[in-house]
């Protein structure tokens, strides 16, 4: 279960990408807190604390607003280009009572006995879509990948999900699959594969279109022949 | 022949320029490793495939390696000792645009010591800066 974190923030009183790189120049990111059909408010964080909270999976906030002491639920982050830096949060205000439903990462637990045969694991989902009460929000969920062979997989429906919780994501949809390895291709397979030249869509047919092209460059040349000589002609006069 | 489209609308292209950092690809998508560009460039189709042969031959027929580039963009250069002008010369080659922050490889499957070591040899056959990284927070 998640834990919950008192958080000290600030109220934004100046909005603006430019106050925003000026937060983030102190330390501080830029974060908004909206829901239960109030105002939103926005406020800013110390970076450090909020990025520390983030590594040890918290998710649920407690903090001093304008209204009172909030309970806050991380909604969003937002990264730089490159997804080193958080620099925005969206939280949402939430009662303790109330059920939410959120994205919970996987955590895979043992080795495929499909391994030892010459398969490989591959995980196509990395995390479930959950409905359960904020409080109750697990840090992952374990999946028990031990007794998959080669060619067996597990849908999002054979996960057994902690209590309280209902399944969102589409309990057909594939999780982890166990299969073969795929043949490594050489270079010289890779390049049999690709073509010389590709094809292009918009090139002409061969027959007519290049007679009836030719004749137009000719004749646009020739256009344009004349009209230069007539133009050194002018010039010459003047 | 490396790898290039099969189909295209024109042949030769226009070089354009590249501006910003990317705003899409940058983060692991498929995979559990990535391989994030740390400067703009282009990636030739060769340079893709010979990143693929080193983390595929690195790993031993053990995980799974996506690669999330391709060469889209074709270039073209004139011979040697040819007089300027005469027309656009012909292709020479195909790459993929490549911004700051573009994750061009990843890795599933292995562990995290296994794919920074194969990554780390793709690094090294790519003409630009790259970094390690791992999946995002699941959140939301």
């Amino acid at each position: 279960m998640s834990e919950m974190m008192s958080l000290q923030v600030e109220v934004r009183e100046k909005a603006g990408s430019r106050q925003a790189a000026r937060l983030r120049e102190n330390g501080k990111v830029p974060a908004v807190v909206y829901g239960h059909k109030k105002e939103s408010i926005a406020i800013a964080l110390n970076i450090h604390e909020f990025v520390e909270a983030l590594h040890h999976s918290h998710r649920l906030f407690t903090a001093e607003l304008p209204g009172g002491k909030q309970t806050l639920l991380l909604k969003a982050l937002q990264y730089d280009y490159l997804g080193k830096d958080v620099i925005h949060v969206d939280f949402i205000r939430v009662d303790l009572t109330e059920r939410v439903t959120v994205k919970v990462p996987l955590e895979l637990r043992g080795t495929a006995k499909g391994a030892a045969h010459g398969g490989i694991l591959d995980e196509l989902l990395a995390s479930l879509e959950i409905e359960c009460p904020v409080v109750e929000i697990p840090k992952s969920i374990p999946v028990i990948v031990r007794e998959l062979e080669v060619g067996d997989s597990i849908t999002a429906g054979q996960i057994s999900l902690p209590s309280n919780c209902v399944l969102k994501t589409d309990p057909k949809a594939l999780v982890i699959i166990c299969h073969e390895v795929m043949e490594i291709k050489t270079t010289e397979e890779v390049a049999a594969e690709q073509p010389v030249a590709p094809e292009v869509i918009t090139e002409r047919a061969p027959k007519e279109g290049e007679e009836g092209g030719e004749e137009s460059k000719e004749g646009k040349e020739s256009k344009g022949g004349k009209e230069s000589k007539g133009s050194k002609e002018s010039k010459e006069s003047k | 022949m490396a790898l290039m489209p099969k189909r295209v609308k024109y042949r030769k292209q226009q070089r354009g320029r590249m501006r910003g950092n990317a705003c899409r690809c940058n983060y692991v998508a498929f995979g559990e490793y990535g391989l994030q560009a740390l400067e703009g460039s282009w990636i030739t189709g060769k340079q893709i495939e010979a990143g693929r042969v080193a983390a595929t031959h690195f790993l031993h027929r053990e995980g799974k390696v996506y690669i999330r580039i391709f060469p889209n963009h074709s270039y073209s250069a004139k011979p040697l000792e040819t007089r300027m002008g005469k027309g656009k010369a012909e292709i020479e080659g195909w790459v993929a645009r490549v911004k700051p922050g573009t994750v061009m490889f990843e890795i599933g499957g292995v562990d995290e010591h296994v794919a920074r070591l194969a990554l780390s040899r793709v690094a090294h056959k790519m003409p630009i800066h790259c970094r390690l990284i791992t999946r995002r927070h699941a959140i939301g």
